[in-house]
């Protein structure tokens, strides 16, 4: 329990950090928000007047507190763009995102791990070898590409579902989560490579531990020894992957948005950069930085789970 | 047996290498046609001998885009692991090396950049530091510091505490003698095959900004904008969008497979 | 009937193009309730015997011929299904490393309890009652506990003793222990030794037990084989073995036992070239918030005189190494001097595989002090570095060679001419012949008297073997927990010892 506490309070550190690093890298940045929303034939009154109203007139460090402080109630500040709450523009699209991430993330899961216990499993064998090469050009396929792919195939020609014909989760669920299948998909495809890859080689460096002969010295069918002994061990480096692999999804998801024209924070994420809406940027960030560092934790919790040598 | 696989993962990797970065070479000097030049006869005109992958909606010759693209994607993706290698790799010598305060704040530093995905960190210099192919080169090579620094630095503090360091030490090298003569060449499997990784991982990332339209701007032609711009042409000319990817993967596959037998 | 009998066992390796045989016509009987030693170097096949007997040689590229018969079954080549049914049940095995034999991730009592599981229809309960009383007889303290533990959790010896619980608890007819001390501590080393002649003594299980430690296998066993190059080249009882061997190799093995035989001529002692006094150190241990210092040295004080020897005994965590490196400069200590008379004193480590820079030639290395330190030309270097490894008994041709080209006692003596380079009078030895071979070792050993008479050197040699101690060095120190409890010159110390401390090392060394 004291490892729970201790890892959340160094979760929090490090946001605090992330935070700090990223407000300030945004705060210090060339350019004038003021002039850049009045455009370029506002007179000096006036800008003066809406750095006032965006709170540009303060030093820094009283702009990052207030900042914190909203940020912690959940309010991010308005948007230089759009005039709205960063907040409610992020809650909307959210649900899109996340929807997209826990998808990839269990297609992932589903294609990786089994098939890469089972090539372990039959290592040295022709399904081996051929589970490998597929694995390898898998890898290497980015998800941009995967994700054209898709389309090509299931889009255009076998027409399992309409490219660009994105629904709504309240207009049409079903519709909804059949179109969302293969975004995540794309995201999830050269991830699952990974993750197989990863535990095929734990597995198979498991295999020649003394604790398996050991074990093989009690009896043990090939199978116990695989399943009862190695398996728990390999997943040990397993799962610190997945937690970098959440990461990595998110990145995956942003692209894989363009590709299959969802509105979700991918989306919302490129069109501030462009129009250097930085409290948009801002939060979009924060907010990953907080799905990350909340995956990782537990991660951290589910690794102690499984081995019992960590936090002692 | 493990001869013959050896040859095998390499001869391939070889060959994608070779049909993926000669003409990205010879692209930097001369294409067979003007990739740039718009052709309305030639509007998506399909493969012939004229054109081996045929034309855009534009009317361009598709393999002399991939040749200047590809080009101009390698060059972003060696600049970026130069510059984010070097530095990463001073970095992670001298914390690694000499450990305590200055080591832990950077480390700190270091956890929290590791946490984002890399293409995250890179969009976030990208929207710092602006648009265009150099801006994508620092925003990627300032991205991939932390990952080379903490490889450099687990090497570096696996390797100091070894006999024949102390026995260095007690031969009388200095420092900086020991850091970059007794350690650094043995730190040199692991460092050239993060490298290799590293390589891909800015190919990819170069490819995902510029296929977002903030990578790499008109009139410069990454493969990353290629794809993007095929994107929108998918139904009409798919060959674009398969040619142009193709060579993302073969490049990539290419160093990954050769990266395997570094180790 | 013999319980084990085994026939023309040859065993080979099919992973290179030409395949190479590890052993040749390997014969051993064994009767119910004997305890057979298997000695011989490493590469010798004994391991490889061993494993083959345990039917857990089953890898695709490898080759047995021959028979194993046990208790009247044939069990070479035969279906592991009917293998299965006596490994962990009539055939149990203890292995060298306890701490990478034990399943990390599951609790002590699932792997004491796992060959019931396999092998019997107990309940959970009854399963738990027989590991507990199984933990109880190999003698560990609060085997509830135990039981509820994780390997990590427990020390080497009490590692070892779960291995042999686990072992035990299906009453085994055969017990096979490879190398089970040879992790261990020189005191623990002696209790699992003795916990093994109990079981023998108690159970009548028979026990193969595979050493490179003559010493120990002849405390143990009743009958002895000796393997080399993959052939048994002796076999006989121990008293024959030891007392009149036929081959040479066993002669050579015999004579290689450092025994506590005098040297034959004492060199006069000079004046005092080192001295360590009132040394404290200590390291800060952080625990949680708190951070609390542990004491490594506590209050040393000893000379090194010229050409003399002086040992530091004492067991694996009691301060030697720190002791080592405060001496030579690469740990400051909190408190008290250390003077020497070397500016750039020299130090020998104990893994000849981590000590020597593997991307660098010996010559590099060798000349690697000269050039930090002194202005000498490159001729002049490179003709020192000649002379030095001729010294050390190797020729030119090493000096261009990379470490990985060497084996680990040429490693040793490379290790050695590197620090001759600058003329010291005083080297530090930290373990230097615990990681090689009986033999090599004493080869090695010899070249450092032989350097110690011919220049003059004197050594600090830290050993944990009381053996090689006393067949080295003028003068003795034991350590223990970061002190020093016993000074004193060879004869006293071994003949007379004061310390209970240093009672108890002799004692598990069998010399007291």
């Amino acid at each position: 329990m004291k490892y729970v506490w201790k890892k959340i309070l160094s979760c929090i550190i490090t946001l605090f950090i992330v935070s700090l690093l990223v407000f300030v890298a945004f705060a210090i940045i060339p350019g004038d928000p003021a002039l850049s929303k009045l455009g370029t034939n506002a007179t000096e009154a006036s800008l003066a007047a809406m750095r006032q109203q965006m709170g540009l007139d303060k030093p820094i460090w009283e702009r990052y507190l207030n900042w914190l402080w909203g940020a912690i109630r959940g309010d991010f500040g308005t948007s230089y763009s759009y005039s709205m709450s960063v907040a409610s523009m992020i809650l909307d699209k959210l649900p899109i995102t996340l929807t997209l991430m826990i998808f990839s993330m269990c297609i992932m899961i589903l294609i990786g791990v089994p098939l890469g216990v089972y090539a372990s499993y039959k290592e040295g064998t022709a399904i081996d070898r051929v589970i490998q090469i597929i694995n390898q050009i898998n890898m290497a396929v980015p998800p941009f590409f995967s994700g054209i792919l898709i389309t090509l195939l299931f889009g255009v020609t076998l027409k399992f579902f309409t490219p660009g014909g994105f629904v709504s989760i309240s207009k049409n669920p079903v519709g909804f989560f059949t179109y969302m299948f293969y975004p995540a998909l794309a995201v999830a495809l050269p991830k699952s490579a990974m993750i197989l890859n990863l535990l095929y080689s734990s597995l198979n460096g498991e295999k020649k531990k003394d604790y398996v002969r050991t074990a093989y010295s009690r009896g043990n069918t090939s199978n116990a020894v695989f399943f009862g002994h190695m398996l728990k061990n390999a997943s040990i480096p397993t799962i610190t992957f997945l937690g970098m692999a959440l990461a990595d999804m998110i990145a995956g998801s942003i692209i894989i948005e363009q590709v299959f024209g969802i509105p979700g924070l991918g989306r919302i994420l490129l069109t501030s950069i462009q129009n250097r809406d930085y409290p948009v940027v801002v939060a979009i960030i924060m907010l990953i930085a907080v799905i990350v560092i909340g995956v990782n934790f537990l991660v951290d919790v589910l690794y102690k789970l499984v081995d019992p040598r960590v936090g002692n | 047996m493990k001869k013959k696989k050896y040859n095998f993962n390499f001869i391939l990797g070889m060959i994608l290498l070779a049909l993926t970065l000669i003409p990205a070479f010879v692209g930097l000097f001369w294409t067979p046609y003007n990739p740039e030049t718009m052709d309305k006869t030639l509007k998506m005109a399909g493969i012939s001998l004229k054109h081996i992958y045929g034309c855009d909606n534009f009317g361009r010759d598709i393999f002399s885009r991939i040749m200047s693209g590809s080009a101009i994607t390698v060059a972003i993706a060696l600049g970026t692991v130069a510059f984010g290698s070097i530095i990463g790799t001073i970095i992670g010598a001298l914390t690694g090396y000499f450990g305590g305060i200055l080591d832990e704040a950077l480390m700190r530093i270091n956890d929290v950049a590791l946490a984002f995905p890399s293409l995250l960190l890179a969009l976030v210099m990208v929207s710092l530091l602006g648009s265009g192919k150099y801006q994508v080169m620092l925003a990627l090579g300032i991205a991939f510091i932390p990952s080379y620094a903490r490889i450099v630095r687990s090497e570096y503090i696996r390797i100091k505490n070894l006999d024949y360091v102390k026995s260095a030490k007690l031969a009388g090298a200095g420092e900086f003698r020991i850091m970059f003569v007794h350690i650094l060449p043995n730190a040199k499997t692991v460092i050239l095959s993060s490298l290799m990784i590293g390589f891909n991982n800015a190919v990819l990332a170069e490819a995902g900004l510029s296929f977002l339209g903030i990578g790499v701007q008109p009139p410069d032609a990454s493969l990353g904008r290629m794809l993007s711009e095929a994107q929108s042409h998918l139904f009409t000319n798919p060959g674009y969008a398969l040619f142009t990817g193709c060579t993302i993967v073969a490049i990539i596959l290419g160093f990954s497979l050769l990266s395997k037998e570094v180790k | 009937m013999k319980l084990l009998h085994v026939e023309d066992l040859n065993i080979e390796f099919h992973d290179h193009l030409i395949p190479e045989t590890v052993v040749f016509d390997f014969d051993l009987d064994m009767d119910e309730g004997e305890i057979v030693g298997l000695v011989g170097e490493s590469g010798s096949g004994k391991s490889m015997s061993a494993l083959a007997i345990a039917g857990l040689l089953s890898r695709h590229d490898m080759r047995k011929k021959g028979s194993i018969v046990f208790e009247g079954k044939e069990i070479l080549n035969c279906p592991r299904g009917e293998l299965r049914s006596l490994q962990g049940d009539e055939i149990c095995m203890v292995f060298q490393e306890p701490l990478t034999s034990l399943n990390p991730v599951k609790k002590i009592g699932w792997q004491v309890e796992e060959a019931l599981k396999i092998h019997t229809r107990l309940t959970a309960e009854e399963r738990k009652k027989r590991a507990i009383k199984a933990l109880e007889e190999v003698e560990l303290e609060n085997p509830e506990r135990v039981y509820d533990s994780y390997p990590h959790e427990l020390s080497g010896g009490m590692r070892q003793r779960v291995m042999i619980a686990a072992a035990m608890i299906g009453n085994p007819k055969l017990l096979i222990a490879d190398e089970p001390t040879t992790a261990l501590d020189v005191t623990v080393q002696s209790q699992i030794v003795e916990l093994l002649k109990k079981i023998n003594r108690e159970k009548k299980t028979a026990i193969l037990f595979i050493s490179h430690d003559l010493s120990l296998v002849s405390q143990l066993c009743q009958r002895v084989l000796v393997m080399q190059h993959g052939y048994v080249v002796e076999s006989g009882t121990a008293e024959q073995i030891f007392k009149s061997p036929k081959e040479e190799y066993t002669r050579r093995l015999i004579a290689a036992i450092p025994t506590c035989k005098e040297l034959d001529e004492d060199i006069p002692v000079g004046e005092c070239i080192a001295k360590v006094e009132n040394v404290n150190v200590s390291f800060t241990k952080r625990n949680g918030r708190r951070t609390e210092p542990i004491h490594v040295l506590k209050n040393v004080s000893f000379t090194i005189h010229q050409s003399e020897i002086v040992g530091l005994v004492g067991e694996s965590g009691c301060g030697k190494s720190t002791l080592a490196k405060t001496l030579i400069g690469l740990l400051h200590p909190d408190s008290g001097t250390v003077y020497l008379e070397d500016k750039n004193p020299q130090m020998i480590f104990q893994d000849p595989y981590g000590s020597l820079n593997p991307s660098k030639t010996v010559q590099f290395i060798m000349e690697e002090p000269l050039k930090n330190l002194t202005k000498m030309t490159k001729k002049e270097r490179n003709a020192l570095s000649l002379e030095m490894i001729e010294k050390v008994g190797l020729n030119e041709a090493y000096l261009s060679r990379f470490p990985s080209e060497l084996s680990g006692g040429q490693r040793q003596r490379v290790c050695i001419a590197a620090s001759l380079m600058l003329h010291p009078k005083l080297i530090i030895a930290d373990e230097p012949v615990s990681a090689l071979d009986v033999t090599i070792q004493a080869e090695v050993l010899k070249l450092m008297t032989d350097l110690h008479r011919e220049l003059g050197l004197s050594f600090l040699f830290i050993s944990h073997d009381l053996r090689v101690v006393h067949q080295m060095c003028d003068r003795i120190l034991v350590m223990k927990e970061g002190q020093i409890v016993e000074e004193g010159n060879r004869e006293q110390i071994y003949q007379n010892p004061k310390h209970p401390y240093t009672k108890e090392l002799l004692m598990s060394a069998g010399l007291l």
